[in-house]
């Protein structure tokens, strides 16, 4: 008996161990990325780094001499803060719009044709939206500009605002949802047309749920990286208009890493620090709003908007909720039919298959290859560890424990982080280790950090749906925690780990911000092991969509990376149904927990911030 | 037992109950909703540990021994079996089922857990049933079968004691009149306390029952007795339907 107390003991300080591990990433980003930062600022001064209004720098500025180049970030963050205000109104406003019509509006085949929608948007690397919108709607806008070219503020935004139009449409539809039945009822009992019962009556109760929605779409708009490069023009200067070039605070930093002298490396980390200071606002933001307990009702104050009850706006709500959604899936329609016509022409063999020459063939392979090391790797470190992880928090952590809060905001701070941040990190702490040059591995390492956040919080969330009879059960039996974990709850939350790993390489296909300066970005031959640099499909579609001269090639590289990622889909969604086919019996179970609606809805939250 | 009390933070769920069980008989527990029956029931084999904020005193003795005095809680619980409301077989196998317990406690020759999953559904009355689908899931079973498989489940580790928190309120009459006569069968072999609510079913298969009513044990005596001639009002009020 002594032997399994020992084992009970261990398996606890273990799993508590892969638990702290995320206070101890979140801890070393803020460390590292203010330990780059403190001298570039201290010679600057913070004043004139947050509010100098030029951005200037001189690469061969050294620390204690004098600045011969100017380091002011305030272009760079009116930008940040522009776009992403613009971006929430266009991604925002779709998807709250489509969220309603998808809870209230529709049913059966088109609620899940919508549904699929939008998470397919939500698998789309920001490459891919990026390049979307230079190709196609570039084009189109530039016919309207005064200017003639139209990269800037529209464009950005429209781009942006579809990326974020995900996060919030499935959020928000969540949080209808999840407004008991009763509310619409009741109001519908009192003559109420059903418009005017989903507009004044659900949505107000939903309201909180919808806020969070809209302020992670912020989080993913302020962090966003690739995309926003590729279409926002980048020169340093304030929004002059719709369509006038500007730069934002994560551009900043991929533009100018690459060739950085010592004080602009400083001031570029601290670049990433403002936008660090960001994350934790739109977190602690987050956590004031969902742990809002007065959801009741709010007093009676609020009484000049009852010109809303007209029945015609509410009707009008509901056509304009059909119209945002039949645009999100328009939008995906072209984006999908537009790469497969302009890039499955160009799968060539040699393409795919061939070798790498210099300033010859292009060749996609070694890029495949270097994408599947680096899956491989940051799978095998970031699985085992984010599921112990899970296991701590949903089978041991008394929510009352300070260090179990502190390890939920850690993962909080983990998901919200941007991924050029974790870039940043990356490039200081794991290439630095690894000997100081770009590799695989360093970049396998840095994205193994960032899927932390998401398989803890899948994971956590496919363990809570095990029934608590079973554990029960399990104990009952005599049987110790331990054991009840692995035979009972493991097993059968094992579809819902599986899609949480899928989730994972999903986001390393898609992501490549983190990548630019821990693989490197330059095309390379076939990697020779996991210490080489190399490309992922999604860098080095950046990479030839930066150079005109291979169009073709970066077409076709779109093409696989976009059937890459619905694959991925459609494996997650599979993985996902089995687990709710696992437990339909456990009706009782589910009812539960539909009633604890805060708890259920966070954890969706969570889920899809993800992405 | 005597002297228990139970809180759950400021709650005071269980008032200082005194009550023997005797071996080899079925013990029922009745009473209205809230009253503290499952709350009391989960005493005897430490499932209330698993509830934060919940603090016992006084004693429990199951053959002299204090059990909240000993920290081994996988014997006690493998010696005090438990069967509850709604069924909840494992998602896997019959045969895994019913082996779980044995497994927990370190059998694993596969000719010894042979014999304990026959004997045991056996003794649930349920190996003709399934002896042909021992590798197939327990999941698709019906609700009938999958709570008597939970009873066999709890046999496997041949407790001393077997505790059922409403064993039947998930169930259709026909599963319920075959768990009962279960019940009754199964006092041979252990000593079995059921939660009810169910007044006709502790009539018919219990040999004494106890009577809660906020938190408190009102009346405990013979079944016969406490039907035909309750001592005390709320008792009589309660089995004659007239409140709870």
């Amino acid at each position: 008996m002594e032997k399994s107390k020992i084992k009970e003991g261990c398996g606890k300080v273990f799993f508590a161990a892969a638990a702290a591990l995320c206070i101890a990433a979140a801890a070393a980003i803020f460390v590292f990325i203010l330990m780059k930062s403190v001298p570039a600022l201290r010679q600057t001064g913070l004043g004139d780094f947050l509010f100098g209004t030029t951005w200037a720098p001189d690469p061969n500025d050294v620390y204690g001499q004098t600045l011969s180049g100017s380091y002011g970030v305030l272009p760079m963050l009116t930008g940040t803060l522009v776009a992403t205000v613009c971006a929430l109104a266009v991604g925002g406003t779709l998807g709250f719009f489509t969220a309603v019509f998808l809870a209230y509006y529709c049913r059966g085949r088109i609620r899940a044709v919508f549904t699929a929608v939008i998470n397919l948007l939500a698998g789309v690397p920001s490459v891919i939206f990026g390049f979307f919108g230079i190709k196609v709607i570039m084009p189109l806008f530039n016919e309207i500009s005064p200017n003639g070219n139209s990269s800037g503020l529209l464009l950005t935004s429209l781009i942006l605002g579809m990326m974020i139009f995900p996060t919030v449409a499935s959020l928000s539809k969540t949080a209808l949802c999840s407004v008991p039945a009763a509310y619409y009822e009741g109001a519908l009992a009192l003559g109420s047309t059903r418009d005017q019962a989903v507009f004044r009556t659900v949505v107000p109760a939903a309201r909180s749920g919808i806020t969070a929605a809209m302020i992670l779409g912020v989080g993913r708009a302020l962090g966003e990286t690739m995309a926003v490069v590729m279409v926002a023009g980048n020169s340093p200067q304030f929004i002059g208009g719709l369509f006038s070039s500007f730069r934002t605070l994560t551009a900043n930093i991929v533009l100018e890493m690459g060739y950085a002298g010592e004080v602009q490396m400083g001031a570029l980390f601290a670049t990433g620090g403002v936008l660090l200071v960001f994350v934790a606002l739109t977190v602690i933001l987050l956590s004031l709003v969902t742990s809002d307990k007065k959801t009741k009702g709010r007093g009676g104050k609020k009484r000049g908007f009852t010109f809303l009850f007209d029945r015609r706006i509410c009707a009008a709500g509901k056509v304009f909720g059909i119209f945002c959604a039949l645009f999100a899936l328009l939008f995906l329609s072209a984006l999908v039919i537009y790469l497969a016509i302009k890039g499955l022409p160009h799968m060539s063999a040699q393409l795919l298959f061939g070798a790498y020459e210099y300033g010859g063939g292009i060749s996609i392979l070694p890029s495949v290859a270097a994408t599947l090391m680096t899956v491989g790797i940051s799978l095998v470190i970031a699985l085992p560890l984010g599921i112990c992880a899970a296991i701590f928090l949903s089978e041991y952590a008394k929510s009352k424990n300070p260090l179990v809060r502190i390890i939920r905001a850690a993962v909080d701070i983990l998901s919200g982080v941007p991924s050029i941040v974790y870039g940043l990190f990356g490039a200081v702490t794991f290439v630095t280790l690894l000997g100081g040059s770009y590799s695989i591995a360093a970049g396998s390492l840095t994205i193994a950090v960032m899927l932390l956040p998401t398989v803890i919080r899948a994971t956590e969330e496919s363990l809570r749906a095990v029934p608590l009879s079973l554990r029960e059960g399990a104990l009952a039996l005599g049987a110790g925690r331990l054991r009840t974990i692995f035979t009972v709850v493991l097993p059968s939350a094992l579809p819902g780990i599986i899609a949480a790993a899928i989730l994972s390489v999903g986001r390393v296909m898609s992501e490549s911000a983190p990548f630019m300066f821990t693989m490197g970005s330059s095309l390379q031959p076939m990697p020779e092991g996991a210490m080489s640099g190399g490309t992922t499909l999604a860098v080095a579609l950046y990479y030839l969509s930066g150079e005109n001269l291979y169009t073709d090639e970066a077409y076709a590289c779109a093409c696989v990376l976009m059937l890459i990622v619905l694959a991925l889909n459609v494996a997650a969604e599979v993985a996902g149904r089995a687990l709710q086919k696992k437990f339909q019996g456990e009706k009782n179970a589910r009812k539960r927990y539909k009633g604890e609606r805060r708890g259920s809805l966070l954890r969706r939250i969570s889920r899809s911030q993800e992405h | 037992m005597s002297g228990a009390d139970l809180y759950y933070g400021e709650f005071h769920a269980l008032r200082n109950i005194d009550i023997y069980i005797p071996a080899e008989r079925v013990t029922a527990f009745i009473g209205p909703s809230g009253c503290g029956k499952t709350t009391l029931l989960k005493c005897f084999n430490r499932m209330n540990d698993l509830v934060p904020d919940c603090k016992i005193t006084g004693e429990f003795l199951i053959g002299g021994e204090d059990i909240y005095k000993s920290k081994d809680t996988a014997s006690l619980r493998k010696n005090v079996g438990m069967v509850f409301q709604k069924p909840n077989p494992f998602p896997m196998s019959v045969y895994d089922n019913v082996a779980y317990g044995p497994r927990t406690f370190g059998i694993r020759k596969r000719a010894q857990l042979d014999e304990i999953v026959e004997s045991s559904l056996k003794q649930a009355a349920m190996w003709d049933e399934l002896k042909d689908r021992l590798g197939k899931s327990a999941l698709g079973l019906s609700g009938g079968q999958q709570q008597r498989l939970c009873i066999a489940r709890a046999l496997a580790t041949s407790p001393g004691i077997i505790l059922m928190d409403e064993p039947t309120s998930a169930l259709d009459p026909i599963s319920t009149a075959k768990i009962e006569e279960l019940i009754v069968k199964l006092k041979e072999l252990t000593t079995v306390v059921i939660v009810t609510h169910n007044m006709q079913q502790a009539a018919r298969i219990s040999d004494n029952t106890g009577f809660f009513l906020l938190g408190e044990l009102v009346e405990y005596a013979s079944t016969r007795q406490i039907f035909s001639e309750p001592q005390k009002q709320e008792t009589k009020r309660y089995i004659s339907g007239r409140f709870g």
